[in-house]
């Protein structure tokens, strides 16, 4: 038992290296790092580019690598990123750093060379020594780990508590505007704090590399498991979120030890331990009816007085309300119109091949609007809706393939399946607050496609499910259409949704719970009816597009390849439902089109330039669609200045009751007006 | 005794008749190792409007947070009209009749100043239209003639009528406290609590809101009562029926706006008991310049 618990502390040790990682900057700067396992690889695969590709010494490389590429990683982000949100949304925070976790490990795939690696070296020399330790074998590199935890916790807490240093992170944690009042640079110690963190990630990146090979899927799901420590420590506490991550080590070893090894059972159990960890931990909160606040919980007083009100900027911002209020119905609705009229053209436009991918993309749509539903509508960040996706295509292949049904009823079933689920994961996470939301539909993504998406029913000896389409709508062409009427109806109803009661509720919600409550609404009920929603349009999404390619394979439903669908929707827009469209036509066809006529290596700029599309998200919330339409409008306006504007509204700000420069309203736009 | 909403749109008052619209028994509030109420006990009565008072730290807007259901006493009860309601939630306690505004606005960015009083009104009047809706095409034109009647008859006497459509992240702050209150009015409270409702106004709004407020309990056929915290303590005394003085979390006075006036335990705690409060020309109250006063009250 003994040996196990030797062995389990070793993936413990690196829980707890990346959940002191995650801690520490949560703390210090209020951004829950989704980066952390990018960052992880990215350094770590520095690290084999350096070590095993050019050569060097394993202490030149790790010095390199570890104490020189990783903090200035660090230093360069913060320069030209982190120090950017400092007064952003906690939910903007976290797209950003998801952006961030898809162009890294494109961008280290376009640097150091193609591909995953099975076999990474770790710190110690090869090969590897080996030490019994009271009749136990332990390895070079698992005292490595062993010593990396030790020296962490102690130098941190020491740091922390008695250094010069340490007090000034702590008034910076306490609230930033007064350290900085106090005469304290905040600036010179988050640049500190971050290349402590991208240290931290690049040491958990060369340590776990010989564990678990060089590839970013495996980092992001390591990371995804640290998420359960730091949920535990409720995000803030260093000691909890590191005896958590040593903890969940050593269970997963000794479940290795109880377990029958041969089952295909216990490899998924050994997967889903921390993810029980998370269940177990929500519901604890949840009996306790716990609610941690994280926006309360970060800064002080003074902090939050300079931070703008609301919960997620990206959501509909201040600015964009008013100015939208400012157009009149031409201005409105003129740029969806003609987006829907070129869709409905691009079918008869193209041929062959490429209208099968414009009926796959009109599902995307679909899929998409459910992310513009609960995250542009609702301002929560659930990152499992390509889950949602894949249960109602997997549904959808079970009802129509196994019991024989109409494969639209099959879809419309796969909706509600999904619909459930979405109800289920909302009740459970959104009375936590927005962070926990996303940790959460992020875990079940993970656990739903580790213990649910790898049964051999859906599998199929990895041939995956056939199905067919409707006989009405055999053809690619006639497919593409009725994806094409869904995606409209469920715009439709999602506009429909934002100017009825439900829709001003939900708009209550985001933008001030206490006002919300003290009205009579629900914030609960109305986030879990928009998570729902949203759940079951992914569904009915998913169905459609398994139709569309005819196959069913539980593997293309991947939680991160999801990541990637929301960094391509947030590009383009998260609040529009022609955004929607948009985004799924160019994440369809662009890859198509980058294999079909341009070289190899263009496929891993996509990620790059989504990833850093979501990024800019903290800049521009409403993305490049809304950023152009408003370019073009403002051009439109000068050339005919009554064309787009909004009679009532232009009496309102000629009267000066509308305070349009103190929301941000571009000038010419006011100018116009008034 | 709970009173409820009729689909007619209307809400049935005729199921209470407890003359004591809101009433807190003994509250005490620690934050931490800070007593921030202890055993504070308050009545409001139908009809009437109570001001609470008291310097900065006092514990004014703890003790309406309590009353309004955003925060637990650790100990004490808080009664609606009768109905024990302290481990009844916010939005619970805003169904059965109890609607506030914010010290610091809490107003929803995306929503338009006629939107934040239709909101309001539903979440009231017809509760199921938030989950129905969505699902109704007709939803955006569905408008009942109690709502209308109700919410414009609102926007005029908050003089709000000409920025109905406005967006109110557009709107300065002044006109924002009157959607504040506008949106608690239309939710068709039993009691309202105001939260430095008059903080952001000049002399001129200050002055049309106060009369609006007494024209509003005295208009009420349902005895609506308010209770007020507010800086302005001519404006308070002058506008409530009875008033409370808090201290450092303890109420140190209850009475008739003349008998707390003259009360020698509210002297000492605004004025340090050197001498009473100087009118200015524009009728507001000015601090003496005595050296440890606190003139300022509010912002607890």
């Amino acid at each position: 038992m003994l040996q196990f618990v030797i062995a389990g502390l070793v993936l413990g040790g690196i829980y707890a290296i990346a959940s002191a990682g995650l801690v520490i900057t949560y703390t210090s700067s209020g951004i829950l790092n989704f980066a952390f396992g990018a960052m992880a690889f990215f350094i770590a695969r520095f690290y084999y580019y350096l070590h095993t590709q050019e050569s060097w010494s394993i202490l030149a490389a790790a010095a390199v690598a570890i104490l020189i590429a990783a903090p200035a990683l660090g230093i360069v982000l913060y320069a030209v990123l982190f120090r950017y949100l400092k007064l952003s949304s906690p939910l903007t925070k976290v797209v950003a750093t998801i952006g961030l976790s898809v162009a890294l490990p494109a961008l280290a795939t376009i640097i150091f060379g193609t591909g995953a690696i099975q076999q990474a070296p770790g710190l110690a020399p090869e090969p590897v020594k080996v030490f019994h330790f009271i009749g136990v074998p332990v390895t070079l590199d698992q005292i490595i780990v062993y010593a990396s935890v030790v020296v962490i916790v102690v130098a941190g807490a020491l740091v922390l508590k008695y250094s010069d240093v340490g007090l000034k992170v702590r008034a910076m944690v306490d609230s930033t505007a007064m350290t900085d009042l106090s005469g304290t640079n905040p600036t010179a110690i988050s640049i500190g704090v971050w290349a402590v963190s991208t240290f931290l990630a690049g040491l958990t990146g060369v340590l776990a590399a010989p564990i678990i090979g060089l590839d970013p899927i495996n980092f992001t799901l390591l990371i995804a498991a640290s998420f359960a420590a730091v949920i535990a420590a409720k995000l803030r506490n260093l000691p909890v979120a590191v005896g958590v991550g040593l903890l969940m080590g050593v269970a997963t070893s000794l479940i290795q030890r109880y377990l029958p090894p041969a089952s295909a059972w216990t490899t998924e159990i050994i997967d889903a331990v921390p993810f029980i960890v998370i269940t177990i931990v929500l519901v604890y909160n949840l009996v306790r009816r716990g609610r941690v606040g994280e926006t309360e919980a970060w800064g002080g007083a003074l902090d939050r007085a300079i931070t703008p009100q609301g919960e997620s900027k990206l959501a509909a911002s201040t600015s964009t309300v008013v100015e939208t209020a400012s157009l009149n119905f031409f201005g409105r609705y003129a740029g969806p119109l003609v987006l829907v009229a070129l869709a409905v053209a691009l079918p008869l436009v193209l041929g062959g091949y490429w209208v099968g991918l414009t009926a796959q993309a009109f599902a995307f749509g679909v899929i998409f609007l459910s992310w513009t539903l609960v995250t542009g509508e609702g301002g929560m960040l659930w990152l499992c809706q390509i889950t949602f996706a894949g249960v109602g295509a997997l549904t959808t292949s079970q009802f129509a393939g196994h019991l024989g049904w109409p494969v639209l009823a099959s879809v419309a079933v796969g909706g509600f399946v999904a619909l459930g689920l979405g109800a289920l994961i909302g009740f459970l996470s959104i009375r936590l607050g927005d962070l926990y939301v996303a940790l959460v539909t992020l875990t079940f993504g993970l656990l739903i496609e580790n213990l649910v998406f790898t049964l051999p029913r859906f599998v199929n000896q990895g041939l995956g499910l056939t199905l067919n389409r409707p006989s009405f709508a055999s053809s690619d062409i006639s497919y593409s259409y009725l994806c094409l009427v869904a995606f409209v109806i469920v715009s439709l109803f999602i506009v429909n949704l934002r100017r009825s009661t439900t829709g001003l509720a939900l708009n209550a919600a985001r933008w001030s719970q206490a006002g919300a409550r003290t009205s009579g609404i629900s914030v609960v009920q109305m986030k879990v009816l928009a998570g729902a929603t949203a759940a079951f349009i992914a569904g009915i999404g998913g169905g459609l597009l398994a139709v569309a390619q005819t196959t069913v394979s539980p593997s293309s439903f991947a939680t991160f390849a999801g990541i990637v669908w929301f960094a391509a929707l947030v590009t383009i827009g998260i609040r529009s439902t022609a955004a929607a469209l948009v985004a799924a036509l160019a994440f369809v066809m662009l890859p198509a089109i980058s294999q079909a006529y341009l070289p190899t290596w263009t496929g891993n700029l996509l990620p790059v330039i989504f990833g850093l599309g979501a990024i800019s998200a903290a800049k521009y919330p409403d993305g490049v669609l809304a950023e152009q339409s408003r370019r073009l409008r403002h051009l439109l306006q000068r050339v005919a200045p009554d064309a787009l504007a909004d009679e009532h509204f232009a009496e309102e700000v000629e009267a000066g009751v509308v305070d349009t420069e103190a929301v941000g309203m571009a000038p010419e736009v006011a100018g116009q007006l008034s | 005794m709970m009173t409820t909403a009729t689909d007619a749109g209307t809400i049935d008052a005729t199921a209470d008749q407890d003359p004591v619209a809101l009433a807190a028994d003994d509250i005490t509030v620690h934050f931490g190792g800070l007593t921030a109420l202890s055993g504070v006990s308050l009545e409001v009565r139908r009809g009437n409007i109570v001001g609470l008072v008291g310097p900065n730290g006092a514990g004014k807007s703890t003790l309406l947070a309590v009353l309004s259901g955003l925060l637990s006493p650790d100990a004490g009860k808080v009664l609606l009209r009768g109905d024990d309601v302290t481990d009844v939630s916010a939005r619970h306690r805003a169904t059965r009749g109890l609607a506030r505004t914010f010290q610091q606005p809490e107003l929803f960015m995306g929503l338009t100043v006629r939107e934040h009083l239709v909101l309001a009104y539903r979440a009231r009047v017809v509760p199921h239209r938030m989950w129905r809706d969505m699902l109704d095409p007709r939803a955006l034109f569905r408008t009942s003639p109690g709502e209308v009647e109700k919410v414009d008859g609102l926007l005029e006497l908050l003089h709000l009528t000409h920025v109905a459509k406005a967006p109110v992240a557009a709107l300065p702050l002044g006109v924002i406290r009157l959607v504040e209150v506008g949106r608690a009015l239309a939710s068709q409270p039993r009691v309202l609590l105001l939260d430095e409702p008059l903080s952001g106004l000049d002399l001129h709004g200050s002055e049309n809101l106060i009369s609006v407020f007494r024209e509003i309990v005295d208009r009420s056929d349902d005895g609506l009562a308010l209770v007020i915290v507010e800086h302005d303590v001519a404006a308070v005394l002058a506008l409530s029926d009875m008033v409370v003085v808090l201290d450092f979390g303890e109420r140190i006075a209850v009475g008739t706006p003349d008998k707390v006036r003259s009360d020698a335990a509210v002297r000492a705690a605004y004025l340090g008991d050197v001498e009473p409060p100087q009118r200015t020309a524009t009728g507001q109250t000015a601090a003496p310049a005595v050296p440890g006063s606190r003139p300022e009250v509010g912002g607890a």
